[in-house]
């Protein structure tokens, strides 16, 4: 009963949140763009003639009171209306939602790919963090935590793709080029995951079950993998879920760096052309995930573990 | 009044060697970051007083240089310009953007924290909700849509980094001030009738400090690769300033052809956000071990 009354708890806070934030964000934007000139003139894009500016100017109701315009502009807000967009036409929220399945492929691929390196690396850095080697180790992690995302990619293409001729850094269409997008974005996440695993290793290794387990003969092994990582995986788990905000901003800059179709790189597209229904339906997509994957991982949590049940979030 | 005047140390000089006898570990990291950081502030300085040669007008025989070939130290880019005259003239532009963004973004969370520290009830709560809210969202994708309304330049750039990342500014502020305020001094001026400006003023803000320049250290170096980062995609600076994003974004035409393009802006940016994180690093090392060894 409580389990599933702490589960509405977080859901609700969680709406209430993505609630405030997009209301925030459709009202900066509103006025924002009436403060910096004329609205139908950015709508318009750059080189349009005033009959175009005109046009648009009676399509959005730019003609009417200002507090007119941002009810009107709230309520279709509300249905996801958000125009169409200015180039082709299509409605905005359509070609984002276009893009959804190949940035999500992207963000699966490259959560899997830090695993994949994180886990091993930390665990073993976490078994004693004080030896030689494991400090040289850890100086190149730091290092590597000052090296931005965008100059890992860049690196990534002139070594594979320029010099060694192994991989292509354009598109999804084949496999060979998912491999370097995906290592980029892992890249944004690898060094904080396995400073996170090793003082969580360090940390677990050091609790009372360890010494139990120990004392009824487990080898280290065991100890290592069966009791001390698993543990520490749930402190890792939960890095990926207020983290996630910070990968989609990796991903756009990585969908970018590869022409990867998703809808980091429409965003900025349409940001370049001033396309503002779409930028406007991007961003209420990016919300509407960031909030869900956070909804979720909250959720898992108090599912999962019962000393985070009894504590208000 | 002699009560109320603490002991103050004899000399500045003698408390600085206390914190380097007693400075551990943190010390050495606080000194490499500090001297690099020195060092980019001295060339910055020189660069905006003396703009270098050949930052802006190259000979076209004299492009794709690599590095030490023909007295180029660094090499030049495709238009024949040297590129560590473009690294230095980059300088005033990626860092001092990154600067300014930070202390808009850090003095916003200060403000933000101790407002919320010390005003209870509907204000605390506010603040705290809409710090939580912004923070989960991806502040490149507020920053990138803010400069489509506002466009491109030096001081929309820094004004929007600084407004897309003072909440987590905020929540350490705020953190740091709760536990502050409950000290027994804190109180032993509300008792004496101070007011509550003046006691934020003189006396919470100034046990922050160590935990301010922490945060700044690492806004920084967080607002350097945020600049970059838009400069890259083509929304930072304007497109012909030599900003470290710019020169990399350039560069993406000519991996092929002179890879230092690239490597060069790369390493330039990697150096000062290592050396910043050190900075940040060093001095929390340190505090914390001051910490320890006064408790």
């Amino acid at each position: 009963m409580s389990r599933w009354r702490a589960v509405g708890d977080v859901l609700l806070r969680r709406a209430v949140e993505l609630a405030i934030l997009l209301f925030a964000i459709s009202t900066l934007l509103f006025f924002l763009l009436r403060l910096s000139g004329d609205p139908a003139a950015v709508l318009a894009g750059e080189e349009a003639d005033p009959a175009t500016v005109a046009l648009i100017a009676e399509r959005y109701g730019l003609d009417r009171p200002l507090i007119v315009q941002y009810l009107q502009y709230l309520a279709s807000t509300l249905l996801l209306d958000f125009g169409e967009s200015l180039r082709g036409g299509l409605p905005a929220i359509w070609m984002v939602l276009d893009r959804l399945g190949s940035t999500l492929l992207l963000s699966f691929l490259a959560l899997a790919t830090t695993i994949a390196i994180a886990v091993p690396l930390g665990a073993w850095l976490g078994m004693r963090p004080d030896a030689a080697e494991r400090k040289v180790v850890n100086g190149g992690v730091y290092v590597m935590q000052g090296i931005p995302g965008y100059i890992v990619g860049l690196i990534l293409i002139q070594v594979f793709v320029v010099e060694l001729r192994w991989l292509t850094s354009i598109g999804i269409s084949s496999w060979t080029s998912w491999i370097l997008p995906s290592l980029t974005l892992a890249s944004f996440l690898v060094p904080k995951m396995v400073r996170v695993l090793a003082a969580n290793v360090s940390e677990a290794l050091r609790e009372d079950y360890i010494r139990t387990a120990r004392a009824c003969g487990a080898t280290e092994r065991e100890i290592l993998w069966r009791h001390a990582v698993p543990n520490a995986l749930l402190g890792a788990t939960a890095l990926i879920g207020t983290q996630f905000a910070f990968l989609m901003s990796g991903a756009l800059v990585t969908e970018w760096i590869f022409s990867w179709p998703g809808f980091g790189a429409l965003l900025i597209e349409s940001v370049d052309r001033l396309d503002f229904p779409v930028v406007q339906a991007a961003v209420f997509v990016i919300a509407f995930l960031v909030f869900a994957v956070n909804a979720v991982t909250d959720v898992a949590f108090r599912l999962i573990d019962p000393r985070l049940r009894e504590q208000r979030p | 009044m002699t009560v109320g005047t603490p002991a103050r140390p004899r000399g500045l000089s003698l408390r600085r060697l206390r914190f380097w006898r007693e400075g551990g570990s943190g010390r050495w990291m606080l000194l490499a970051g500090l001297a690099v950081v020195l060092l980019l502030a001295i060339a910055t300085a020189a660069s905006l007083l003396a703009p270098p040669p050949g930052a802006f007008a190259g000979s076209l025989m004299e492009r794709w240089k690599a590095p030490l070939e023909a007295g180029y130290l660094l090499g030049t880019d495709q238009l024949g310009r040297p590129l560590l005259a473009r690294v230095l003239a980059g300088m005033p532009w990626s860092l001092g953007i990154a600067l300014t963004a930070a202390l808009i973004s850090v003095g916003l969370g200060t403000l933000a924290g101790l407002v919320a520290a010390w005003v209870p009830g509907f204000t605390r709560r506010a603040i705290l909700r809409l710090v939580d809210t912004v923070i989960a969202f991806p502040s490149l994708v507020i920053a990138v849509t803010v400069i489509a309304v506002l466009g491109r330049g030096f001081w929309p750039l820094a004004l929007t980094l600084g407004l897309a990342t003072w909440p987590i500014a905020a929540r350490v502020v705020y953190a740091e001030a709760m536990s502050v305020a409950r000290r027994d001094y804190v109180l032993a001026a509300q008792l004496a009738g101070v007011g509550g400006t003046t006691i934020l003023v003189t006396h919470v803000l100034p046990a922050l400090r160590p935990t301010l320049l922490v945060m700044l250290a690492f806004t920084f170096a967080d607002m350097l690769i945020a600049e970059s980062a838009l400069s890259f995609l083509g929304l930072g600076v304007p497109l012909t300033a030599p900003s470290w994003g710019n020169m990399l974004s350039e560069s993406r035409e000519y991996l092929v052809e002179a890879p230092w393009m690239m490597l060069v802006p790369a390493g330039a940016i990697v150096l000062a956000v290592v050396a910043l994180n050190l900075v940040g690093d060093g001095v929390a090392a340190i505090s914390r071990r001051r910490a320890r060894d006064l408790a």
